[in-house]
């Protein structure tokens, strides 16, 4: 009961494999018994024209039965064995996570495969998940949060960028119109094993799961549907979009703007330790002064939002304020955030989140999970393994005149949009505020 | 379930009793004050866990006060002499300095404070837990801004209409037991809640002797008792004895019936049988029961409602508490069905399972199922944490460690016992949510 771990970097405990096909990460770790993966494959739909909500829907039917078993026989496979799997959309990739006990792993992996490459795609299925989708579209018209994250997605991308969220009635009609053969012909044009990733961590080893991945996985062939989306970010003007909603006591409000900045440039990491001074933690400066000495909202946080290696992102503070404190919210939030642009960060806060940071990336390996989910997304980004070892040391790099620079040349709050949605007072007569009705 | 005494080294050996071992777990009570230890060593990743569950929840608040535990549970990152924002040192300053991840929850029977954090700050979590257990300052300054930050809160929960509905059930379910109150509190009660109120439901309940301190992680056992000795072998017991409620809500004896009405898109229906206490032996052929009818594709109610078209979503569960509970049925609607045919099939459902029983592949599928929920909650401190606060909560910390042998316990014949035992119209609330359209809302 007295041992101590002493961990090794993760360049000498992480082995990268390639079955097939599908580059494999492997972490074997000492819990007991339990494996858990994240894995992905790039779909590359055309978001121009709305073909991401193909993809969704093409994804919400592969665990729905394939062409070897029936929905119910599939599930049985997995829930006979406590398994779960589980599929998402994420921009132009399809993500795919699961966990099972050690035992189960190969058979899990396979049937994975199974459902991700052979899907049934049968037309009650077709019917009853286009019907699940649109249930979902319709309660995203009484959430305000999303309301008001959509509504500055849309000012901020054209429909060609991954980050774009089509307004829910515009997505609701498209589905309507949608058929079983647009979403099999998808299938068939845009799953491959483009882009295949994989990373395994836990009770797990190269013999128990090499077999299994090269077999399912790793035997897919690749399509050939090029990339197809818009990598900018627009820099509109400054304005208002107003969501007005009855009953909702609570309004969301989001302010953002875009940010000409990929993971992998050099503003990143500076930009990523200002934003976490500003509002990344309960003891950021948006908490510390909107909430706990002004009293005016449960929750404030900012972030930079949707930066990938591959497309641009944007900066946005949320804040979720009662309708009778909208406007002094507003004005509180957008004072703390012109200090911080104007002032920067003191050395002090460059310390205190530098060791926050460097705290937080141990604290989030913790668990098989968190692991996996650390593992592919650097994989996605194209990062070597050993980055993850270097990471603390980026951070512990990064000066105050750096992240200062990064402020004044990147964060621009006169140029924030404001998006709200609740119940809201009467519009103000603004030609910069637009309001829309659900 | 009594394991042989581990030895101690010298410095702790007379300060703490070793109670029980029971799952990877040993429970020690630090004799001076009454405060119970759970240590849980797990040296798989270098973080710990440091959890302090206080035996006080919204089930010890009275009409007129409720809230006052949620209330509390936010002025206690308000401050104390020793970490304060006003020194640069408060809770979340300190905490999240070396990044770890600090929160609290409050729930009917008990409230929680933990962090997650690098193993090598073990003592400055020990340090801070032990120092807000008795030395909250609960300022008047900070007790009127939280207010405000709570009724931000409620007006968030009330945006979601499901949520309203999951409360107004439990509200309609019990009428005298406190069970009836939202743990958040009645808006009027936050609204007219004074400091002196909180003051007293703080010396009332926070005394070591009403807390469980749980350490989960990569840790030296020695080591963590010398520095709990140290941090809580300080404070004293509480001055009398700590207060437990009287009501007991008398037995339901006809079916209660609810609806809210508020805008939104799509309805949902909820309906929920009394239940018995936690630490009963019927609530593990609940559980069991609870997978069989909604956990997965084959679960019961899916194949007879969400693979049918009648719900997008639903969901079952038995709320394991220290007064009987509910054991609830939530669906959510698919568009165009009704209220009345999602209750009436699952009411064809519940009635089956009552007549036949369920097969003993059901039972099978479900045991599996469970047995690899458990493994998973053993995947990580943090992880670790949240079933065991729920089983001290409920009375019995071994509710956590003896999961497997209970569920193994559990037969075919006992989930048709136990749906014919608790599944009772008489003790039946029904909810539905029916969405408002724009031109029907207020």
């Amino acid at each position: 009961m007295t041992s101590r771990s002493h961990t090794r970097a993760f360049k000498d405990r992480v082995a990268v494999e390639q079955f097939g096909a599908c580059r494999t990460l492997i972490l074997p770790t000492r819990v007991a018994s339990v494996v858990s993966w994240r894995g992905s494959i790039t779909a590359f739909p055309d978001f121009g024209t709305g073909e991401d909500l193909i993809m969704d829907l093409t994804t919400d039917l592969l665990d729905k039965g394939t062409r070897s078993h029936d929905r119910f026989a599939l599930a049985a496979m997995l829930e006979d064995r406590g398994a779960e799997v589980q599929f998402s959309t994420d921009g132009p990739r399809i993500v795919f996570s699961g966990r099972a006990l050690r035992e189960h792993v190969p058979d899990v992996l396979r049937l994975m495969a199974e459902m991700l490459f052979e899907p049934l795609l049968d037309p009650a299925e077709f019917e009853k998940a286009r019907a699940n989708l649109a249930a979902s579209l319709h309660r995203t018209l009484e959430n305000t949060g999303a309301l008001a994250s959509g509504a500055l997605a849309r000012h901020l991308y054209r429909p060609a960028h991954p980050n774009y969220v089509p307004e829910p009635t515009a997505d609701l009609a498209r589905l309507a119109a949608l058929t079983l053969e647009e979403v099999q012909a998808f299938h068939e044009a845009h799953f491959g094993s483009n882009g295949l990733v994989l990373a395994l961590v836990g009770d797990v080893s190269h013999d128990l799961v090499a077999t299994a991945v090269q077999a399912g996985l790793g035997a897919w062939p690749s399509h050939s549907v090029p990339a197809c989306f818009e990598t900018q970010v627009l820099l509109p003007a400054a304005g208002r979009t107003c969501i007005p909603m009855p009953d909702k006591q609570n309004v969301d409000v989001r302010m953002g703007h875009g940010l000409r900045v990929r993971r992998q440039d050099a503003a990143f990491m500076p930009l990523f330790l200002a934003n976490y001074v500003l509002g990344g933690n309960f003891s950021a400066r948006l908490m510390s002064t909107v909430r706990d000495e002004q009293g005016l909202t449960y929750g404030i946080s900012s972030a930079l939002s949707g930066i990938t290696t591959e497309y641009e992102g944007h900066w946005q503070v949320a804040v979720t304020l009662s309708h009778e404190n909208l406007e002094r919210g507003i004005a509180a939030t957008l004072a703390e955030v012109r200090r911080f642009v104007e002032e920067g960060i003191t050395p002090a806060e460059l310390d205190e989140k530098k060791t926050t940071i460097i705290g937080k990336h141990q604290v989030t390996l913790s668990s098989t999970r968190g692991l996996a989910d650390i593992l592919h997304r650097n994989a996605v980004r194209q990062f070597d393994v050993a980055y993850l070892d270097t990471f603390p040391e980026e951070v512990a790099g990064l000066t105050l005149d750096r992240v200062n620079e990064a402020i004044q040349s990147h964060f621009h709050p006169e140029q924030f949009h404001l998006t709200m949605a609740g119940l809201l007072p009467a519009p103000v007569d603004d030609p910069m505020t637009q309001a829309i009705r659900t | 379930m009594h394991a042989r005494q581990p030895h101690l080294q010298a410095d702790v050996q007379d300060v703490f009793r070793f109670e029980q071992a029971s799952g990877g777990i040993e429970a020690y009570r630090l004799l001076k004050n009454g405060l119970q230890v759970l240590l849980l060593p797990d040296d798989t990743v270098p973080v710990v866990t440091v959890m302090v569950t206080y035996r006080v929840g919204s089930r010890n608040e009275s009409t007129g006060l409720t809230g006052a535990t949620h209330f509390l549970e936010h002025l206690m990152f308000k401050g104390t002499e020793r970490f304060q924002k006003e020194k640069g040192t408060s809770v979340f300053q300190v905490l999240q300095c070396v990044g770890a991840q600090v929160n609290a929850t409050t729930w009917l029977d008990r409230t929680n404070y933990y962090e997650l954090l690098p193993s090598e700050h073990l003592p400055l979590a020990l340090e801070i837990e032990a120092d807000r257990m008795r030395g909250a300052l609960l300022r008047e300054e900070e007790f009127e801004r939280e207010r405000t930050v709570i009724l931000n809160e409620l007006d968030r929960g009330e945006n979601e209409p499901t949520r309203k509905l999951y409360q107004h059930v439990w509200s309609m379910a019990y009428l005298a037991h406190p069970y009836h109150h939202p743990t958040i509190g009645w808006r009027s009660d936050v609204e007219s809640m004074r400091r002196d109120d909180l003051r007293h439901f703080y010396d009332t309940y926070y005394w070591p002797n009403n807390a469980t301190l749980s350490i989960i992680g990569d840790f030296g056992r020695d080591e963590a008792l010398s520095l709990v000795a140290r941090h809580f072998g300080t404070i004293p017991p509480s001055p009398a004895p700590i207060p437990d409620i009287r009501t007991k809500e008398p037995e339901q004896r006809g079916e209660r019936r609810l609806i809210i009405r508020q805008a939104g898109q799509l309805g949902a229906v909820m309906v929920a049988y009394k239940s018995p206490p936690g630490l009963h032996t019927d609530a593990d052929a609940l559980e069991v029961l609870s997978m069989v009818l909604a956990s997965g594709k084959n679960s019961l109610l899916f194949r007879r409602l969400t693979d049918q078209g009648l719900t997008t979503h639903l969901f079952s569960g038995v709320t394991r508490l220290r007064d009987p509970g509910l054991f609830y049925l939530f669906a959510m609607l698919a568009p165009e069905k009704t209220h009345r045919e999602v209750e009436t099939a699952m009411g064809e459902v519940l009635k089956a399972v009552c007549e036949g029983g369920v097969s003993d592949d059901d039972v099978q599928r479900a045991r599996r199922q469970l047995f690899a929920h458990e493994a998973f909650s053993r995947d990580g401190p943090f992880a670790m944490a949240a079933p065991l606060n729920e089983a001290i909560a409920v009375g019995d910390w071994q509710l956590y460690t003896t999961f497997i042998e209970r569920i193994n316990r559990v037969t075919r014949e006992d989930l048709q016992r136990v749906a014919r035992q608790y599944f009772l119209a008489d003790t039946r609330t029904v909810g539905y949510y029916l969405p408002l359209t724009n031109g029907e809302a207020a």
